[in-house]
């Protein structure tokens, strides 16, 4: 008998939109439309001719893999990429439209925390409904009962529906007793991201005993880079429904932030008749210019950032000209706006830089907007967006892999001191 | 899923996804190896339902007792409707009983998929589950609706000396079953519609509705006309219900013709709903 658990073979999955229906699914779907096909009409990254068909998507094509026994195989990609399809085509929530994927053993999936449970019910109750829809048997819960009641922390409203829960008491009820199945396989989607910092820590702690002292088999889709290079042995990268790269974890994911980051780091225009503007302002170029740290080639929160630009100023009038600068994170929270002097300008060619210092964004996705402006007061001209990119998390000596709080993640010294003993 | 025992060379295989789900594999084992989540949800209804409710359990007496109440003050007093003679109370109690048996079994089978899309979009389960734990929890009901209406029945029985009981009374179950079997059939096959088509939905409810008036539910048949009486009870719960109230009235013979055609009918109508569902349980999933 080989080690081998799961095999998927030539698994593609077919999407026709527009159809009739509504809900949750459709609304995934227009998502994945969206991120895949309108927002990044310049995307230079194309060994793929998925040229989409007015209505037809194919959100999987021919996905090929094999999962050995105790592997903790990480699946990485953008939104839309065709992650959660896979887990459910592979949860059997969904049918592949082609291929077939052999497995042994049970399979649990978690795409969520607490399905199923009843509002009504008390959280005993809801313990017994969510294991046995997750597939535990009663005599199994039965038993674990009381280590999923220690883990999360909930004793003392054991008895009270779970309408009057908070959310945290809810998320945590929920994975805890997600944390207590014992399948063959387990599949888990996103669920690092809830919870308090310390109950994500003991979530994490939970995966990785699971694995590795348990020899369970775990896939697992996450947008936590460094959750993803602890916890798995093995990684999956798929873009627009294609398996793109596989293999050691590490080299994936750095192949994956590489391709994924330097999609928008340059805008570069030859004729000043099309580039954008109007009749005061064309843009000739703007870039941004990763001071990457020696060995590292992906941007993470060490990493300067220069802004770069030239464009030509074509002023009707005498005034004086400001450029500011806005940084706003992929929600659209502007993190910081700077401008430079104003001052009248000559009609020509006019060149701007800024330089972000590494150790001060956090990380996540930003976007940038150059703002030109007159007389300190009014906007001639508003490129937005017109870069975006994303910061990568970089951590050394820590055990935290939970999300880093605050808009901003400056280095100021924090001095300790032993005063007293 | 097809639990197939596979024999492979390189690994033997213990379960397999496909593109297409086979037409005629029901999945029984695979339902049965679940029968500890059916229970849970049949536990999940009933005490869900009575939630945050003073007399709990006790609207289970109250809700048929009060629409008998209802049909007696419309029905029976203001449009002096026929019972042939039955107590009143007894006519509309057992009409109403297996009625809303009927009802509340077809309307939580065809919803299936939409009451229960953001479950089965994260988790898989054999999807019959659901309709079967649904016809557990109305047969849990009806069983106390039941115990009702043999109390009122032994009343009338002791007090007035009414009514003979003889070893028709064995039909009962049987009774129960065809309705519970009509009501499954005829609910899968509208819910993997209405999954797609909500129109169909729409259009179900007005039949359910205009469905208790040409049903012995508030008048007996022997009221309707003569050259309708055949497509009266084609209807499957026509036989079942006149047959209920002439086993426990003695109204006339049981119509075991009309009741072997209800008893094919609903079979063919299972069987198509049983092997349409399993067909498309989880390419609905894709369209709702």
């Amino acid at each position: 008998m080989s080690n081998l658990i799961l095999k998927a073979e030539n698994i593609s999955k077919h999407y026709r939109l527009g159809v009739i229906g509504s809900g949750s699914f459709k609304e995934d779907l227009q998502n994945f439309w969206k991120n895949t096909f309108s927002a990044g009409g310049n995307k230079t990254t194309s060994s793929i001719n998925t040229e989409p068909k007015a209505n037809d998507l194919w959100a999987l094509k021919d996905i090929d893999f094999e999962i050995m026994k105790g592997d903790v195989v990480g699946f990485v990609g953008k939104n839309g990429a065709g992650k959660s399809t896979l887990l459910k085509v592979l949860s059997r929530i969904t049918l592949p439209t082609t291929g077939t994927i052999k497995g042994k053993g049970r399979i649990a999936s978690l795409l969520e925390v607490g399905t199923g449970f009843h509002a009504e019910l008390t959280g005993r109750e809801n313990i017994f409904l969510n294991g046995q829809i997750l597939g535990m048997q009663k005599k199994e819960i039965i038993s674990k009962f009381d280590e999923i009641v220690a883990f999360s922390g909930i004793e003392r409203f054991l008895d009270t529906p779970v309408k009057r829960y908070s959310s945290g008491m809810y998320v945590r009820l929920a994975f805890a007793i997600a944390a207590h199945l014992d399948p063959e396989i387990l599949i888990v989607d996103e669920v690092l991201a809830v919870g308090d910092a310390e109950f994500q820590k003991k979530c994490l702690g939970k995966m990785k005993q699971v694995s590795a002292e348990e020899g369970k088999t775990v896939l697992f889709v996450s947008h936590n880079s460094q959750a993803l290079k602890n916890l798995c042995t093995k990684a999956i990268y798929l873009e627009k429904g294609r398996l793109i790269d596989m293999g050691n974890t590490q080299d994936v994911i750095t192949n994956y932030l590489k391709r994924e980051q330097t999609l928008y780091l340059h805008r570069i225009y030859a004729d000043p008749d099309t580039a954008p503007g109007n009749d005061s302002i064309r843009i000739k170029r703007v870039e941004m210019l990763p001071q990457y740290l020696s060995g590292s080639n992906i941007i993470d929160i060490r990493t300067p950032l220069v802004i770069d630009f030239e464009f030509w100023y074509l002023p009707k009038e005498e005034m004086d000209l400001g450029v500011s600068i806005a940084l706003n994170t992929v929600m659209g929270e502007c993190i910081f706006d700077v401008d430079s002097l104003a001052r009248p300008y000559k009609k020509g060619l006019i060149k701007g830089q800024c330089t972000i210092p590494g150790d001060f964004l956090n990380n996540g996705s930003y976007s940038i907007n150059l703002i030109f402006v007159k007389n300190t007061s009014s906007a001639l001209f508003e490129f937005e967006d017109c870069l975006s990119f994303d910061v990568e998390d970089f951590r050394a000596n820590t055990a935290w892999y939970g999300d880093w709080p605050g808009a901003v993640r400056p280095k100021f010294k924090v001095q300790l001191q032993q005063e007293e003993i | 899923m097809n639990l197939n025992e596979k024999e492979d060379i390189t690994a033997d295989w213990q379960w397999e996804i496909n593109a297409t789900q086979s037409w005629f594999k029901l999945g029984l084992r695979d339902l049965y190896s679940y029968r500890g989540l059916i229970m849970r949800f049949v536990r999940r209804d009933l005490i869900a339902s009575y939630q945050q409710t003073i007399i709990g359990p006790v609207w289970m007496f109250l809700q048929p007792l009060l629409t008998t109440i209802i049909y007696l003050i419309v029905f029976g007093s203001f449009a002096k409707l026929s019972t042939d003679g039955v107590p009143k109370i007894l006519f509309y109690l057992s009409g109403t009983i297996i009625w809303t048996f009927f009802f509340d079994n077809i309307s939580g089978t065809m919803y299936t998929f939409i009451t229960n899309a953001h479950i089965f979009n994260k988790v898989y389960f054999p999807r019959l589950i659901v309709p079967i734990s649904n016809i557990i929890t109305q047969s849990v009901r009806l069983s106390i609706q039941l115990m009702l209406f043999v109390v009122i029945f032994l009343f009338y029985h002791i007090v007035y000396d009414q009514f003979d009981l003889s070893y028709t009374l064995l039909l009962i179950p049987f009774l129960i079953i065809l309705t519970a079997a009509f009501a499954l059939g005829s609910g899968l096959l509208i819910s993997v519609f209405t999954a797609r088509y909500r129109d169909i939905d729409t259009f179900f409810q007005y039949i359910l509705r205009l469905g208790m008036f040409v049903t012995p539910v508030v008048f007996p048949s022997s009221l309707v006309p003569e050259k309708y009486q055949f497509l009266f009870w084609l209807n499957p719960l026509t036989p079942i219900i006149e047959t209920f109230r002439a086993v426990f009235f003695n109204q006339g013979a049981i119509q075991y013709n009309y009741l072997l055609l209800a008893v094919a009918s609903t079979t063919i109508l299972l069987m198509l709903g049983l092997v349409l569902f399993k067909r498309r349980e989880t390419e609905v999933m894709d369209i709702i």
